[in-house]
């Protein structure tokens, strides 16, 4: 038990000291790692509270697609030399004390909340969710999906197909005197269509139009 | 299986939209054929949605999924409108070539979506119904992608619509963690005690919801999204995200959180004070159409949310009335916009209205009509839609948020009088173009007819309204 608990505190806390550095890092290249750091951190509580194909799930898609998507994408647009000055900067900082104040009633207001969770004794008891020891998480996750929440399946798909068509409508742009190579026609060329022999008379060359 | 003609609206929408992709994938050049299909598929599915409307009340899908007199009115509104939106607006769409084969795609995916919205009866169901009709809508905002002020509204609505997309989802994590259950019923049954993470989820969502219909105080995107997308875009976020959300306000409201009244009848009327006042009073400075529109319909959400708090059966109706005539209000607007158009170019600033009438006398009384409803002037629908409403709030004894209504339709009349002004009594600029299609003249004469006709039989639509039963 000793154990489990100092695993916990030690991911939890990398988890949100790589969640301030993301905002507060200055190269923004450097954001994006501590993004990576903070995501592989929280799959791992994940896969400490038994719910390994979460964690897995977020390891693949947002370590391997979306975080090295978002490195790519800083890396080409050459942001990472802009300076990430919010903290620093003496400026532009009229809206930080707003932003605090708000943050912060919201998180007295969550520690009320999480407060009045934590001492209520016959929540656990009265929650509906029914967490088996004999099935895994993958397991009951594919019982459900396909058969109980088969609509919400199909409509996550029309929402990625929504996704396609609309970065094709934003960036896809048609050029104009675009050369494409046309196979049949590169085959079915004869030597004939392209070759002409010509009798040259002696000292007087041939005219080519070109 | 025998519960799955319920939802064949929805199917045959799905179906239609992959139908269109492949038409406008394998045909080159069918951009004004994927736009007429569309037209036609709407008709269809207009005759689908009508064929469930005598249901009473049925639940599929582990009861997350309902149809009942609401989600049939409330889905036959967003189809008709969609109908009228796409034909009115061909011309606009032509004449600033962005006419693609992916716009009625679009609008399509986006109706799919307001449809599940309106049916939900579930947190996650209504969660990926908004997605899916928000994500089309970002799309329509930037759609003029060549334009600056278009591609800067599209970002705009999506940096905030994401936010409040976070909130959403936030809120619904809570009421899930304290209820148990995703399910409205189930969380009905539940929560008769107040807790307070479900009041804070629920505040969440109340928040995430009022970003849709544009409600102070989370109205600071409509303004410039309306101005940068393009006309018909406008036309489109100002009918029918606002009935879907609507819609989902009061099951959210009146089906899992019905105990909680006290809870939240504070805050909507708060959210609803607000958008009538900020909407009558931040109108007045505005120099564009589009930017008036914007916040005139701030203010008609704050209306139509006042009907809602009241927490009545008949508060809910009128709030349905009041939507309704407000989106034949919003199309009969438009339609005059689409007009003032002269050598392919689209005339939108409010100086551009001056005189109109010497030269387009008819147009001028078309707007004279729906600038006089708008504000509420009897005996135009928009007269009896406010009239309704306050019915509504005062049999509830709340005379605060009455008056406050009146006052501030009071206000908002000034600048709606202020531009018939304009319109008559200004100097007359250039004549417009007068060649219009039929569509659009279509829709202007039958969104007009209703507004004033409406009061000859206006039992026409309370009578299908008066079926809508919640509490």
């Amino acid at each position: 038990m000793i154990a489990h608990a100092v695993f916990f505190y030690l991911f939890a806390f990398i988890a949100i000291v790589s969640a301030i550095m993301v905002t507060a890092a200055r190269n923004t290249v450097h954001s994006v790692f501590f993004l990576i750091l903070d995501f592989i951190s929280i799959s791992c509580l994940f896969i400490m509270i038994g719910a390994e194909f979460l964690g897995m799930i977020m390891l693949i898609v947002y370590v391997g697609a979306v975080a090295v998507l978002f490195l790519f994408v800083v890396m080409m647009l050459n942001v990472a030399q802009q300076k990430n000055q919010w903290f620093a900067s003496s400026k532009s900082s009229s809206h930080i004390p707003a932003g605090l104040l708000v943050s912060l009633i919201i998180f007295f207001e969550l520690i009320i909340v999480i407060g009045g969770w934590k001492y209520k004794p016959d929540l656990l008891n009265s929650s509906t969710i029914l967490i088996s020891n004999t099935t895994t998480n993958t397991h009951s996750l594919g019982n459900v999906l396909y058969t109980d929440y088969i609509h919400l399946f199909q409509i996550s798909g029309m929402i990625l197909l929504v996704a396609m068509i609309g970065a094709i409508v934003l960036t896809f742009r048609q050029r104009a005197g675009l050369k494409k190579q046309s196979y049949i026609k590169q085959i079915s060329r004869e030597r004939a269509d392209g070759v002409e022999v010509v009798n040259v008379p002696k000292n007087k060359g041939v005219k080519i139009d070109v | 299986m025998i519960n799955l003609d319920l939802i064949f609206p929805e199917i045959f929408l799905s179906l239609a939209i992959l139908f269109l992709l492949m038409v406008g994938v394998f045909k080159k050049n069918s951009e004004r054929l994927v736009y007429n299909l569309s037209t036609i598929l709407f008709i269809i599915l207009l005759a689908l949605v009508l064929n469930l409307f005598s249901i009473e009340e049925k639940m599929i899908f582990n009861e997350s999924y309902k149809i009942d007199p609401l989600s049939s009115f409330m889905k036959s509104l967003i189809i008709v409108s969609a109908v009228f939106v796409m034909i009115s607006s061909f011309p606009y769409l032509k004449s600033l070539n962005i006419l693609k084969i992916e716009y009625p795609i679009l609008i399509l995916s986006s109706v799919l979506g307001m449809m599940i919205m309106i049916s939900s009866n579930d947190l996650i169901v209504f969660y990926l119904g908004l997605e899916l009709q928000s994500l089309a809508l970002y799309v329509l905002a930037a759609f003029n992608r060549d334009n600056v002020l278009s591609s800067e509204s599209g970002l705009k609505y999506f940096v905030l619509s994401a936010l409040s997309s976070g909130l959403l989802l936030y809120g619904c994590s809570l009421i899930y963690g304290f209820s148990g259950s995703t399910n409205f019923t189930y969380i009905a049954n539940t929560s008769s005690s107040i807790e307070y993470g479900v009041i804070f989820g629920l505040v969440f969502i109340i928040v995430g919801l009022a970003f849709k219909i544009s409600a102070v105080p989370f109205h600071m995107w409509a303004p410039d999204v309306y101005q940068g997308s393009p006309t018909s875009v406008t036309l489109f976020f100002a009918a029918l995200p606002k009935v879907a959300a609507l819609t989902v306000f009061i099951r959210f409201l009146y089906t899992p959180f019905i105990n909680l009244i006290d809870q939240w009848q504070t805050i909507l009327v708060f959210i609803s004070i607000a958008s009538m006042v900020f909407g009558a009073v931040a109108a007045i400075g505005q120099s564009n159409l589009k930017r008036l529109i914007a916040y005139s319909s701030i203010g008609h959400m704050g209306y139509a949310l006042a009907g809602l708090a009241s927490g009545t059966n008949q508060g809910i109706q009128s709030s349905v009335t009041y939507i309704s005539i407000y989106i034949v209000m919003t199309l009969a607007f438009f339609s005059c916009l689409f007009m003032l158009k002269k050598k392919e170019v689209f005339y939108e600033k409010i100086e551009d209205l001056s005189g109109l009438s010497t030269n387009h006398p008819i147009l001028s009384i078309a707007m004279l009509v729906v600038l006089f409803s708008l504000a509420g002037i009897p005996p135009l629908a928009g007269f009896f839609a406010k009239f309704y409403i306050f019915t509504a709030v005062i049999e509830q004894s709340m005379y605060f948020l009455a008056i406050i209504g009146l006052l501030s339709t009071v206000i908002a009349a000034f600048y709606y009088l202020r531009l018939i002004k304009i319109i008559y009594f200004d100097k007359p600029k250039e004549k417009f173009e007068t060649d219009h299609t039929v569509g659009l003249k279509f829709t202007l004469a039958i969104s007009t007819g209703i507004l004033v006709l409406y009061f000859l039989y206006p039992g026409l639509l309370n009578e299908v309204i008066s079926k809508i039963s919640i509490i």
